[in-house]
């Protein structure tokens, strides 16, 4: 019963959520005053015919709630205009970005997400000793470096080892087997993805660390040790089961350091995703493709929210049943 | 757990006592005083900025990306512009517009939280769906559009940092603030007749100020962070010297293909110490107030065992 | 050797102290030289006041101390003192030998696991019982406290209270042990669910020869259930004897007061309302701790500390028990002699 109203809620609460996010998007761009839009002399490839395809495109002429809906008609039809830079379909643009992306992101991710665990699990159950103020205060400084920073600072210290931009060695004739691409992308891959991974560990290990510790400050664990159990029983069957509620928690809600770690490092590494496509959108004033990748961005992190909400549901028996 | 009778009948001093006293606690630890003194040092640095900075960050003073000297400590970047003179200068208007932005966001959230705690009803139903709205918007995105449509300048950087930041400060600030409420002398005070300002500034603002000077400062950590990343996508005022567009013109001007890290960890470096100093002090202080942080039923080492020989009982 | 482990009681607490690491380098001494024996079947219970260590006791029988704790004295099982082996040397007795109810069993059990699944985990790491055995054994522990054996697949949250500190019970039986500490088994449960509770632990001592060290600051739970009772002050024991002895000839003034704040036996007024506070543990304390509260207190109170020693024949003890003058060290056969530590006490037997 109480299962079934959590799982309610918390899908109520992501199709609001895109809503509202579709609704900032709208009113961001339209209505706003200095608003995109109206301002089309800031848009320096602006020619008159484009001029005139914006004012049909965005339907400038008519009221701002018509415009509205008819904004909303056109996303139902997965349409979100055509960027001002390519002149291509926004959705094919983003759509081919987003597959550059997401490989990237979810290996440096994972990684993270590993090497938090591990740490921070390590730092906890030493609480005190070397081994934790090492891994603290080595989390605390991976923290605290600006991701520009650390990508920079892997560019500098690789150079001429590792390939430092784009997804692949334009000049690699010849030998175009898949094998060959596949070595080649992540060859590519390893410096972003390495720069993501360290920017992102260190917010883990401390999330994790600090859940752990509430965790083996609770009761039950006093109650574990006075059954006889061993430490790494008590460790194993009872800490890091119920750390993992929290953990999940706090790592859905980090998503939107993920972003950022994401956009930055492919304007460093030139890696052709949705970062860098958000990025050459703002130069060049695409604002089509600066909306569309707002709504894609959010829309994917408010699903990726939605999968913690599921975890939380899977491992809480006090909201499952 | 038992002992029913201290928790409810506690004197409003004590009360007020024992959260100070966390901070107090807190001073004491290493770990938040290293912070707070590499704090300190920064802010220090940025308010005589202009005394401190060797050379002036307009004119160049030495070749093109020259390597760290003896009259250039920390070299030069791509214009011959003394690097630690533009770590200095930048720091400046960086801690400003990290101190402004965060003041923004502590408006915002202080009041969302205060009023969805003390209030709660339907004022705090509202207020936290709003929350929990921003809180999943990834931040740095929304920043983007909004910095791009309104064009880059510091002040937009100030706004935008400011209008995103106050989340999680909401959050943590109304779940305090609810459990305050609920204490004794709030509820006297009440059926005393005193005003809702009046209880929040004499009664609800003491226990809750802890908390908030620590989540200001953590604050204060995620506004420098993110100025930098704005200055970095060409978001800020590319006019301004700041620790962000520092790095953000090293990128640009081939820092990295020219081997010339001294352009870039100077700044860098300053970004992370503030934050680092942040990070210390403010999460001591959340740490001293979170009980649950206070006991630890498993930990590596074994209690110890005295002995008693040659000492009476009377003795120990 | 053997014939002294065959004597030997069933535990044997002697010299017991326990201090704390507080922050600033400071020192709170939780627990004074507390002694104690239990022998099978026997019930005993350790009352006094909130802080006065009863809990600390309990806990350091089981070698369940913090990190930040040092501990001095002697626990020994069946004449073995566990005390030298630190946190190994008791893990092999826990749940085997002494298991416990904790205070506010609220929390005790593990919120993601289900309540048979944490009743089973001690069993099969000391081995006593292992799958289809342990399920059973589960079951029949279940339906020992009264809940169905169907409930083994629930979770802690969808348990009443009363349920809950029943399967806590359940769950301490389960390597079927010899000694049972209970910290306040029925604090915060109603009237009715207290007496169950209470009827409970009585049977299962009788049935199973189960030796229970009953915690609690409610004196009318004790007078229930228990043949003996210590009285706990500020981490020492003021008062050792048999309930209804200390019930008509308490010796010591601040039992006296406690007998006199529990109107009716049955009732569940708090001890709270003795005039005055505790002393600050982290202080040492000189003299008698109860002085600045007594009403008895005169001289040697300010400086002597008072020792744990036994009441006159006379004054307390039904006839034919030891004398005054001997000494507390010599092994008695009645456990149950009535002990007090109080100046006011000897010198009113004196006159
Ligand atoms: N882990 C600890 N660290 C520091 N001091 C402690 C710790 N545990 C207990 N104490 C202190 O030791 C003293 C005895 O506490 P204990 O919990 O044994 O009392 P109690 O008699 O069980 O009280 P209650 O009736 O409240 O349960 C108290 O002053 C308490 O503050
Ligand atoms: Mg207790």
């Amino acid at each position: 019963m109480r299962g079934s109203d959590y799982l309610v809620k918390r899908s109520a609460f992501a199709v609001i959520t895109v809503f509202v996010a579709i609704t900032i998007n709208f009113f961001l761009f339209r209505v706003l005053p200095g608003d995109a839009v109206s301002n089309l002399a800031r848009i320096p490839t602006a020619t008159p015919e484009l001029r005139h395809a914006l004012r049909v495109q965005f339907g400038l002429d008519k009221s701002a709630w018509e415009q509205y809906w008819l904004y909303l008609g056109q996303l139902l039809h997965g349409n979100l205009g055509i960027s001002f830079a390519n002149q291509q379909p926004v959705r094919d643009n983003l759509v081919t970005a987003l597959g550059n992306t997401v490989p990237m992101v979810a290996i440096g991710t994972v990684v993270a997400i590993v090497i938090g665990i591990l740490t921070g699990v390590l730092s906890a159950v030493r609480r005190h000793t070397v081994a934790d103020h090492v891994s603290t205060n080595l989390a605390i400084a991976f923290y605290a470096f600006p991701t520009q920073f650390l990508g920079m600072m892997l560019l500098i210290l690789f150079a001429g080892l590792l390939p430092s931009a784009g997804m692949s060695d334009p000049f690699a004739l010849g030998d175009v087997s898949f094998g060959s691409h596949l070595a080649d992308l992540a060859k590519h891959m390893v410096l972003p993805a390495a720069t993501l991974a360290l920017t992102l560990y260190g917010e883990n290990t401390l999330i994790v660390r600090s859940a752990m510790l509430e965790t083996l400050g609770e009761d039950h664990v006093l109650t574990a040790r006075a059954k006889g159990l061993s430490r790494r029983a008590i460790i194993r069957k009872h800490a890091l089961r119920n750390a993992m509620l929290p953990t999940v928690t706090m790592i859905g809600l980090s998503l939107g350091s993920i972003v950022s770690g994401a956009i930055l490092i492919e304007v460093i590494f030139s890696w052709p995703g949705i970062g860098s496509a958000l990025y050459q959108a703002v130069l060049q004033r695409d604002y089509p493709m600066l909306q569309g990748g707002f709504l894609v961005i959010t829309v994917t992190v408010i699903l990726l929210n939605f999968v913690a909400d599921l975890a939380y549901f899977r491992l809480d028996p006090r909201i499952t049943s | 757990m038992s002992t029913s009778v201290s928790q409810v009948d506690v004197p409003e001093v004590e009360v007020q006592e024992g959260l100070w006293a966390a901070i107090r606690e807190v001073l004491h630890e290493r770990t938040a005083m290293v912070g707070l003194v590499i704090l300190a040092a920064f802010v220090l640095m940025a308010v005589f900025a202009p005394l401190l900075s060797p050379y002036d960050v307009h004119v160049a003073s030495c070749g093109v990306f020259d390597p760290p000297s003896a009259k250039h400590w920390l070299g030069c970047d791509d214009g011959g512009i003394d690097m630690l003179s533009l770590v200095i200068t930048g720091g400046r208007i960086s801690m400003i517009v990290g101190f402004a932005a965060t003041l923004v966001a502590m408006t915002i959230g202080g009041g969302v939280g205060l009023a969805s705690g003390y209030f709660g009803g339907w004022v705090d139903v509202v207020l936290m769906r709003i929350t929990d709205y921003f809180l999943v918007i990834p931040d740095l995105v929304l920043m983007i559009v909004i910095s791009a449509v309104w064009g880059p300048s510091l002040s937009h950087v100030v706004i935008v940092i400011g209008i995103l930041l106050w989340t999680s400060t909401a959050r943590v600030l109304r779940a305090q603030v609810k459990s305050v409420r609920e204490r004794v002398y709030v509820k006297r005070a009440q059926s005393l007749g005193a005003s809702h300002l009046r209880i929040i500034v004499r009664h609800v603002l003491p226990q809750v100020g802890p908390l908030l000077i620590a989540n200001t400062v953590l604050t204060i950590a995620v506004a420098v962070f993110d100025e930098t990343a704005l200055a970095f996508l060409g978001l800020s005022d590319p006019t301004a010297t700041t620790w962000g567009t520092v790095m953000e013109h090293a990128f640009d001007r081939t820092a990295v293909s020219a081997g010339a890290w001294w352009a870039i960890v100077p700044a860098g470096v300053s970004v992370a110490l503030v934050i680092m100093g942040c990070y210390l002090f403010g999460q001591s202080i959340e740490d001293a107030l979170n009980p649950r942080l206070k006991v630890a039923h498993l930990s590596p080492r074994s209690w110890r065992l005295r002995t008693l020989v040659g000492r009476g009982p009377d003795a120990l | 050797m053997t014939a002294d482990l065959a004597t030997a009681p069933l535990l044997e607490v002697a010299g017991l102290h326990v201090w704390f690491e507080l922050p600033g380098g400071r020192e709170l001494h939780a627990v004074q030289d507390v002694a104690l024996t239990l022998e099978a079947g026997q019930r005993v219970g350790l009352v006094g006041e909130s802080g006065s260590g009863k809990t600390t006791t309990a806990l350091t029988i089981m070698g369940l101390l913090p990190s930040s704790a040092a501990a001095a004295g002697r626990v020994a099982v069946r004449g073995e003192d566990l005390m030298p082996g630190l946190e190994n040397g008791f893990r092999s007795h826990r749940w085997t030998d002494i298991a416990m109810v904790f205070q506010g069993a609220m929390n005790a059990f593990n919120p993601v696991r289900t309540v048979g699944w944490q009743i089973a985990e001690p069993m099969i790491a000391h081995g006593t019982a292992t799958g289809s055995a342990a399920k059973a054994r589960v079951a029949e522990l279940l339906e020992l406290v009264g809940i169905p054996a169907a409930a083994a697949t629930r979770y802690p949250h969808e348990f009443s209270g009363g349920m809950r500190q029943r399967a806590a019970i359940a769950m301490a039986l389960a390597c079927e042990p010899k000694i049972l500490l209970a910290d306040e088994p029925t604090t915060a449960l109603d009237v009715m669910v207290q007496a169950q509770i209470l009827d409970l632990l009585t049977r299962l001592c009788g049935d199973l020869g189960l030796a229970l060290l009953l915690v609690t600051h409610d004196l009318g739970v004790v007078a229930q259930t228990c043949d003996d009772v210590a009285v706990m002050y500020a981490g020492e024991i003021v008062e050792r004897g048999r309930i209804d002895a200390l019930f008509h000839d308490a010796e010591h003034p601040y039992t006296r007061a406690l007998f006199a704040a529990t109107p009716d036996l049955y009732g569940d007024e708090p001890v709270a309302s003795i005039p005055g506070s505790p002393p600050d543990l982290a202080r040492p304390v000189v003299g008698c701790a109860y002085r600045p509260r007594c009403p008895l207190a005169f001289a040697p109170c300010v400086d002597v500390r008072p020792v744990l020693a036994p009441v006159s024949a006379t004054t307390a003890t039904p006839p034919g028990t030891q004398p005054l003058t001997e000494p507390l060290t010599e092994p008695s056969t009645e456990p149950a002699r009535h002990l007090v530590a109080c100046h006011a006490a000897s010198s009113a037997r004196a006159t």
